[in-house]
């Protein structure tokens, strides 16, 4: 581990100078360095021993010192339920600055592709995407030690077949920056041709603002919401899970589904995570969190 | 560092260039046409430039018309019309405004439609507008026998302050806008846009018009940074 935090602590929620600059290193310097990772991880292939399985996702669980139940639970279910099965987290893992020791039972697993032993066949994997609270603060040095990456794809098999193609996107700032687009198209022009059952895309902030139940978090500048539907529609891209506004929501829109998830933060309004029976359809659960 | 610097001065150029051009102020409004041209970047649509033409047409004291058409080398074209009923105050005007833009994104094979209904209040030095607009979203190759349909996002927050160096009936003006909307986009309320806009009255019929304006993204994730700029110029013909 790159970076040693012996105690959780909160400090503040709140990085006003973010507002008006970046503080950190900017969605095209992250996609960088995530490349770099990846080009020394290699390409990640899930063999799941079956064409059926289960993924567990989670968003915004915005961890504190004294606020970290949700999650706990979700990876407490998760771990217990049967294989084949794999976590996403939908991004802003932690609430505050130098909140990451607090999200203990996700960073035990070790995150995506930090080594060998994460990836192997029947270790639990989380798979995570950086929110806005996950990096603002110039944290983006913590998380890229504990995850490594910001922006990868990897695929599900059944031996030597192709189940389906999951693309994490750096969406922490509310823009995917002129790198991550180009390598988002090439990708996509290169992998919807290679006979995927599903393509997943999944990212934090979400697309659209159907109503006030997103409070103050912002979407995409106009421009790229029409690009970026646009693309992911132009290569049948089948879904889009993101989270950021802690409110459930569906859309479909040019022959992709759009879906938003609630929150796992604590005491929050709606607080649930998903399942979703991977298969020839896909069969969403939503699980409420028990009360406290 | 150099981005920030960048940034922190495109930033500071606060104020969209919504009012910029062919606004000549309350007071001496006459009827007139604008010709201008831009030069954009976005990270989206990379170096792009615009041909901007807009006509106001006061049709007597209380009630105006503008009328603006935008075409984009990105292969956008806009529409936008603005109906706008006035009232003289003690101290400077109200005014009642209905905006609707039509944004064909051809590029992208979708339209984005916008209605807007605000209400504002102008003095010589300020001018405050505040509003809710509804957007629609549609698909050029909409599956009609799916479950796709187009997506509307009906209540968004509509914001504009601007703020003037010189009474807004002099010969010459300097102006600073923070706003989400500007003549040819209405963007989200947590997607602000900053401006400055300038004009010059050459002859009692021409005026010069020129703006600039950031538009910056993710300053409400708390984590902001350059996403576009706008620069233009053109002048105003005043019959």
């Amino acid at each position: 581990m790159a970076v040693g935090l012996t105690a959780c602590s909160d400090e503040s929620t709140l990085d006003l100078a973010g507002m008006f600059s970046p503080q950190g290193e900017t969605v095209n310097t992250r996609f960088e360095q995530s490349m770099a990772h990846n080009d020394s991880v290699g390409e990640i292939h899930l063999d799941m021993g079956a064409d059926t399985y289960t993924i567990y996702a989670c968003s915004d669980s915005h961890v504190t010192r004294k606020s970290h139940r949700n999650l706990d639970y979700f990876m407490a279910q998760y771990l217990a339920a049967p294989d084949p099965k794999l976590a996403i987290h939908f991004g802003d893992l932690i609430d505050a600055q130098k909140n990451y020791p607090c999200a203990d039972s996700v960073l035990h697993l070790g995150g995506v592709a930090v080594n060998d032993e994460a990836l192997s066949g029947s270790s639990p994997r989380l798979f995570i995407t950086p929110g806005n609270h996950d990096i603002y603060f110039k944290q983006w040095p913590v998380y890229r030690s504990f995850f490594g990456t910001s922006a990868y794809w990897f695929d599900t098999r059944n031996g030597s077949r192709k189940l389906d193609l999951f693309i994490c996107l750096d969406s922490a700032e509310g823009s995917l920056g002129t790198l991550q687009t180009k390598w988002l198209k090439d990708l996509l022009e290169t992998k919807s041709k290679e006979g995927y059952r599903h393509i997943i895309v999944f990212t934090h902030t979400h697309l659209w603002k159907l109503d006030g139940s997103q409070g103050h978090t912002s979407n995409y500048a106009m421009e790229e919401t029409y690009e970026l539907t646009s693309l992911l529609g132009q290569y049948h891209v089948d879904f889009v899970w993101s989270g950021h506004q802690h409110a459930r929501q569906s859309v479909f829109f040019k022959g992709v589904n759009y879906l938003v998830l609630d929150a796992t933060k604590d005491k929050e309004q709606g607080q649930s995570y998903m399942t979703v029976e991977m298969g020839e359809s896909l069969i969403y659960h939503y699980h409420n969190y028990p009360k406290e | 560092m150099k981005r920030k610097l960048l940034f922190a001065l495109l930033a500071g150029w606060m104020g969209a260039v919504s009012l910029t051009a062919a606004n000549p102020g309350f007071g001496t409004r006459r009827y007139s046409i604008a010709v201008m041209g831009e030069y954009s970047y976005n990270n989206t649509w990379g170096h792009h430039g615009n041909l901007d033409v807009q006509a106001l047409l006061p049709f007597n004291p209380h009630f105006e018309m503008e009328a603006r058409q935008q075409f984009s080398t990105a292969n956008v074209y806009t529409t936008a019309l603005q109906f706008r009923p006035k009232f003289e105050l003690p101290v400077g005007e109200m005014f009642i405004e209905t905006d609707v833009y039509c944004r064909l994104v051809a590029r992208n094979r979708m339209s984005d439609l916008t209605a807007a209904l605000e209400v504002g209040y102008r003095m010589d030095y300020v001018s405050v507008t505040l509003g809710l607009f509804t957007r629609v979203m549609n698909d050029w190759d909409r599956d009609w026998h799916s479950n796709e349909s187009f997506v509307a996002e009906p209540f968004n927050l509509l914001y504009r302050v601007e703020v003037f160096c010189r009474p807004q009936d002099n010969r010459w003006n300097l102006s600073f806008l923070f706003s989400n909307v500007d003549d040819y986009q209405m963007e989200r309320m947590w997607q602000p846009l900053f401006g400055i806009g300038a004009y010059v009255d050459v002859a009692d019929h021409w005026r010069i018009n020129m703006g600039a304006q950031c538009k910056p993204t993710g300053m409400f994730h708390l984590d902001a940074t350059f996403y576009g700029a706008t620069a233009r110029a053109g002048f105003t013909y005043r019959f």
